[in-house]
């Protein structure tokens, strides 16, 4: 079917939310290299968040492809208030319980997404779906098994237990509707927020119940608005951060 | 970080060639051990199974045993190369060089 230009702008809110999602939690885990609980995890979890960055990479140069402006410019120049980013990845790294939970909760959810979208008829994206889906399904192995690994003492259990109680509504958040939602399931581009939070779900329930955990209801109030361009006060500080290099010369030719 | 295990890393390059020895981590079990032997030592390059096993499952010799391991000069003829074929190579290959 013809897009109109509805799907383009569904298409562009979907690749911008996915993409801007892994470019800053990437920064976020990168902040753990060095300081890592064992070398081991250090590394897998450095090597894990440089993933991260590149998957953006690649969905940002569809959004070229589709007119906008080249990945550096769109991932370094834009203000706060233009990322489609969920509260859930600009969240300070915290303890490593957090920062464990939120790798389990968003990766989940990044498996499922890129498992949706290897059908879709946008053809790139489909590409790029079928490209990461090795790579993503080991960071889901990655977190599954340091939470069933956590379960194991008490004191592990509790910590893992209230990472996942107050992170659970911003966990909610990653499926915030676009304004498109209608349009992108009718061109077959994508399948929807709501299908994609109901499969989210009963993936992370099931294997969080297996390890002897319990999982809020999903009927819980979800932390709207990242979507949007709302942001939390920790958004900003990272992008100063993360383009302060940039910031210097940004027609440098690296 | 003492009170974790060690485990030894094999990797596979290609299927039916066998496991190589490429290094050891430390993790608090096996199922972990196998998630930082994916990264540590399979990240780059060709790899299709990753074995770990417990450092301290290995049973190794003593290295002040190491002459258990000495061939004695008398039996040179175990070694292939004791085996006087060369001479016959040369001459098939000497043969296959005028016939070509």
């Amino acid at each position: 079917m013809e897009f109109n230009d509805k799907h383009v702008m569904g298409l562009k809110d979907l690749l911008y939310r996915m993409a801007d999602d892994l470019l800053i939690l990437g920064h976020r885990n990168s902040e753990w290299t060095g300081l890592g609980p064992i070398l081991e995890e250090d590394i897998a979890f450095s090597s894990m968040a440089q993933d991260k960055i590149g998957q953006s990479l690649a969905l940002y140069e569809i959004l070229q492809e589709l007119g906008e402006r080249d990945p550096d410019t769109v991932a370094f120049t834009r203000n706060a208030e233009q990322f489609h980013s969920c509260y859930l990845v600009e969240m300070p790294i915290g303890e490593y319980d957090f920062s464990l939970v939120r790798h389990f909760f968003f990766d989940h959810q990044s498996a499922l997404r890129m498992e949706m979208l290897v059908d879709t008829v946008v053809e790139p994206l489909q590409m790029v779906a079928r490209k990461f889906k090795g790579e993503i399904k080991y960071h889901t192995m990655h977190a599954d098994t340091w939470l069933k690994q956590l379960a194991a003492t008490e004191e592990s259990r509790l910590r893992i237990q209230t990472a996942i109680n107050e992170s659970f509504s911003m966990a909610l958040g990653m499926f915030e509707s676009s304004d498109y939602e209608k349009e992108l399931i009718e061109a077959n581009i994508f399948g929807g927020e709501d299908e994609l939070k109901a499969k989210w779900y009963e993936t992370v329930s099931e294997k969080l119940m297996a390890f002897g955990y319990t999982i809020p209801s999903l009927d819980s109030e979800a932390s709207n608005g990242g979507r949007k361009g709302q942001h939390t006060e920790y958004l900003q500080p990272l992008l100063d951060e993360m383009t302060e290099v940039f910031s210097i010369d940004p027609a440098a030719d690296w | 970080m003492d009170h974790f295990q060690t485990y030894e890393v094999f990797e596979q390059k290609k299927r039916g060639t066998h496991h190589i020895h490429v290094g050891s981590v430390h993790a608090p079990s096996s199922e972990l051990a196998m998630m930082f032997a994916k990264e540590q030592y399979s990240r780059r390059g060709q790899c299709v199974n990753l074995w770990v096993v417990k450092t301290s499952e290995i049973l190794a010799t003593q290295y002040e045993d190491a002459d258990i391991f000495e061939t004695t000069a008398s039996k040179h003829h175990r070694d292939p190369n004791s085996y006087k074929v060369m001479d016959r190579i040369k001459a098939f290959k000497e043969r296959q060089k005028q016939n070509a």
